[in-house]
């Protein structure tokens, strides 16, 4: 008998999209950290459910946090 | 006259009365340009994420300022010549909302279609209902 594979099915949800926001800041840290682990790595959409246009504009602001060295190029 | 928002991160080792007289100079040029400030945001000192020019702390001020397009230019000429200045980040925010704006628009219509699709759709079935009976 094999192993039987459980999955876990989570929902996953855009936050952005539930919530409205249609501009990302790139200051607004506590919001962006979310969507970036300790690896200093933006999160992909498979992870975090983001929808692609928030996505992409999510990934801007980090971007431009990293510019501003809000964020690091490299993480732990 | 389009919403431009300004990021500076100042050497720490500036003394405070000098940073101070560094703003005001950019304050000056911004006016000299015919732009005005509209909010002003100091963070103050804070820790870098990285070390720029071995500077491991930094002094962050945000102005969102409105003005024409051709304050971009010497102001930003301004910044990128200062040894002060560690980084700065120059941002159109109207262009900004101006993209968000524009999928609002997009997402609204595509909803209004497929509620009046769903509407023909009920008004469809309402009649067949009705040719039933």
């Amino acid at each position: 008998m094999g192993k039987k594979k459980y999955f876990v099915k989570r929902k996953k949800a855009c936050k952005f999209t539930a919530e409205g926001i249609e501009y990302i800041d790139y200051k607004d840290l506590d919001l962006i950290r979310q969507y970036v682990p300790v690896s200093g790595k933006i999160l992909p959409r498979r992870v975090s459910g983001t929808n692609p246009i928030y996505q992409r504009k999510l990934t801007r602001a980090i971007k431009r946090a990293r510019l501003m060295a809000l964020l690091p190029f490299l993480g732990d | 006259m389009p919403l431009y928002e300004l990021g500076v991160i100042i050497t720490p080792s500036l003394a405070d009365e000098e940073r101070e007289a560094f703003l005001g100079e950019l304050k000056e040029l911004l006016a000299k340009e015919g732009a005005t400030i509209v909010k002003e945001d100091v963070w103050g000192k804070r820790n870098l994420a990285y070390s720029i020019k071995h500077e491991r702390e930094g002094f962050y001020v945000f102005w969102q300022y409105e003005g024409p397009g051709t304050v971009v230019k010497p102001l930003e000429y301004r910044l990128r010549l200062s040894d002060q200045v560690l980084r700065y980040l120059n941002l159109n925010l109207d262009r900004e909302m101006q993209r968000a704006r524009k999928m609002e628009k997009v997402r609204a219509e595509q909803k209004a279609a497929k509620r009046e699709k769903k509407g023909q759709r009920a008004e469809a079935s309402a009649a067949a209902a009705v040719a039933e009976v």
